[in-house]
């Protein structure tokens, strides 16, 4: 048996990229520096000042400080249940919003934009303050109790989450071919509620995780409304220890960063698994 | 009562005033194949969805199987679709692409099993079951989709530009296929297409649309040979479209461009002077050292394109401009661009466009082959 030996492939000569000017190159990079630091030193000395809870050496005494107060851990699970609730409710209200509009309404689709916009525009004191009004007397009387209170606030915050959560889906419904998948659907026999149900919610999953979890990265850290509204959110509760605790408002305030973070870095992280796809 | 099993009758559609689909009847036999052909925005596809269930007529009936479905949801219909962009759900394997219908009907799931696995033997995809749509090629995609839509045995199946999306070898493949699969279950078949060649070699019968208008019904060979009307004579093929006059109805002689011209085709009811249409396909016409027909005409020799199978060859009548086409062989001896030279064609290749419509269809198609005036 002969065993011929190919000529080795010549390396392919890579195209000459117009590389950036050396001086150019070094504005982008100061400009990159620049911006790095303005973000990150205000975030290194408030870990590090949260570190300095312990006379004498940096240590990890006011995150343990701050994991041992029952409050804390009362009112980060509060402002959990308080962001799932305002998810779900934003996305019962908002995936068939934005699903009719663009099957069948795409003229109202400017309106709805500026309605779900409205959260920006109007201030957060001035919403609470009217939504306090408007439901703190009969027939509306949703103000009386914590409970219907914060029932309320759960409606809030799924209203400030409609212009995220809105854009998302949008995006998500205009990545897919909406009206031919659910004429597909429909000439199979699928009802408007099984369209919804297994057509148009698990393909537009990572739309709707990446407007859930920019919900869920507002609400944990909200202040304002909850606070007029009276509730032990974690919002109120950094506020609260601000004025009352030297270090461990650094602690959390890194806590809730991380949190935040962490929320961003999924929406990367299933952004980028579904575009490998 | 009507006697097709699908059929269409006065069916009208109008959006915000404009006029989409007219006075469209058609009756469809069970297990015919039936081929909407026509240019963009000439309502085969609003007539279609029609049918389908996703647009309601402004007034007319649709029965299917003797019932009233005019205004009944398309789910309710039994109509399976396929779509030009195939529609299959990205989230769901090609296995639950074709079992969706059957899933929503709440069938047990063995049967949707083995109806699935019936499904893919029959479009040649054992074993692509588990694969995502993504995983597939736009041919396998169109080819799931049609299993998808045969899957719960709708009693119409309705196909909107199909393989519109798909390569030319892949087309015609799949055209072969769709026809064997549709003559193999004996299903109701309403093809929508504005490709000619592709409605012409599939179907049992092509409607010609044109303007919201059914300009003819027909099977593909009377659709082709002998055009009702100057829109269809244009569209389907090629075909040299030139104003002529009567000369004398009882011998059946018509003018063009001063030269004489022998038809067959019934002028009674026509005057001398009367102004017509005058169609030649380009194949009818040969050069007259062939063997001669009855009409000979004087020509010369503007251009010559190889188009592979054929030849086309273009020559100037007086001031008119005809297409010729003749078989290619290796043998073949053409003149050359400039030579004078004599065409004849049979008596039956002139025809008359007795229903010709508004002589601007053409000129807005841009699809007229003769510079000569156009109707």
């Amino acid at each position: 048996m002969t065993i011929s030996t190919a000529p080795a492939p010549l390396k392919a000569e890579a195209p000459a990229a117009e590389a950036p000017p050396k001086g150019n190159r070094f504005g982008s990079w100061l400009i990159f520096v620049m911006g790095a630091l303005y973000f990150l030193i205000p975030l290194a000395a408030t870990f590090y000042w949260s570190l300095r809870a312990e006379k004498g050496r940096l240590g990890f005494e006011a995150y343990r400080r701050l994991f041992a107060d029952a409050g804390f851990l009362t009112s980060f699970s509060e402002s959990i249940v308080n962001a799932v609730a305002a998810i779900f409710l934003s996305l019962l209200i908002i995936v068939p919003t934005a699903y009719w509009v663009r099957l069948r309404m795409p003229k109202l689709r400017p309106v709805v934009e500026f309605i779900t916009l409205l959260p920006f525009v109007i201030p957060a004191v001035v919403l609470v303050f009217g939504i306090i009004r408007l439901y703190s007397r009969p027939p509306l009387l949703l103000t009386a109790t914590y409970d219907s209170s914060r029932v309320l606030l759960v409606c809030v915050y799924a209203a400030i989450s409609f212009p995220y959560m809105f854009r998302s889906v949008d995006n998500g419904l205009r990545a897919i071919d909406v009206r031919t998948l659910t004429e597909a659907a429909q000439s199979l026999g699928a009802n408007w509620f099984i369209i919804i149900r297994e057509v148009i919610f698990p393909n537009l999953r990572v739309a709707l995780l990446s407007g859930a979890l920019l919900t869920f990265a507002i609400v944990l850290g909200e202040l304002t409304i909850a606070l007029f509204m009276a509730q032990h959110t974690l919002g109120p509760y950094m506020a609260n220890l601000t004025r009352s605790k030297v270090y461990e408002p650094s602690a959390m305030a890194i806590v809730a960063f991380a949190i935040t973070w962490a929320a961003m870095g999924m929406i990367a992280y299933i952004s980028r698994e579904r575009k490998r796809q | 009562m009507s006697g097709g099993f699908l059929s269409l009758e006065g069916v009208h559609k109008e959006f915000g005033g404009v006029l989409a689909v007219e006075a469209f009847n058609l009756e469809v036999a069970k297990g015919e194949f039936v081929s909407f052909l026509g240019p963009s925005g000439c309502g085969k596809t609003t007539t279609l969805r029609m049918v389908a269930g996703f647009e309601q007529p402004s007034s007319g009936t649709i029965r299917l199987a003797g019932k009233d479905v005019t205004f009944a949801k398309p789910n309710e219909r039994n109509i399976g679709m396929v779509f030009q962009s195939y529609a299959l759900f990205p989230n769901m394997t090609v296995a639950g692409n074709i079992g969706f219908g059957m899933k929503i009907a709440k069938k047990p799931v063995a049967e949707i099993k083995a109806r699935v696995g019936e499904m893919l033997k029959m479009i040649h995809m054992e074993g692509f079951g588990d694969r995502y749509p993504y995983q597939l090629s736009g041919g396998q995609q169109q080819r799931v989709a049609l299993a998808r839509a045969l899957a719960l045995s709708p009693q119409v199946l309705l196909l909107d530009e199909p393989l519109s999306a798909l390569d030319a070898k892949i087309r015609v493949a799949l055209r072969s296929e769709i026809r064997s699969i549709q003559r193999a279950l004996g299903i109701t078949t309403i093809y929508v297409t504005h490709d000619q060649e592709e409605a012409l070699s599939i179907s049992d019968r092509v409607v010609v649309m044109y303007q919201g208008r059914m300009e003819q019904v027909g099977a593909p060979f009377e659709i082709y040979n002998f055009p009702q009307t100057e829109f269809v004579a244009s569209f389907v093929g090629t075909l040299n479209t030139v104003a002529g006059e009567v000369v004398d109805p009882a011998a059946q002689i018509v003018r063009i461009d001063g030269q004489l011209l022998q038809t067959s085709e019934d002028m009674s009811g026509m005057v001398p002077g009367q102004k017509v249409a005058i169609a030649i396909r380009p194949e009818r016409l040969s050069f007259a050292t062939d063997g001669v027909k009855p009409n000979v005409i004087d020509c010369q020799i503007e251009s010559i394109n190889f188009l592979g199978s054929i030849v086309r060859i273009q020559v100037r009548i007086g001031s008119l401009l005809f297409y010729m086409d003749t078989f290619n062989n290796p043998f073949l001896e053409l003149p050359k661009v400039g030579d004078t030279t004599q065409v004849t064609c049979s008596k039956e290749a002139v025809l008359i466009l007795r229903h010709a419509t508004a002589g601007e269809q053409l000129a807005a198609l841009d699809l007229a082959p003769s510079e000569a005036a156009p109707l």
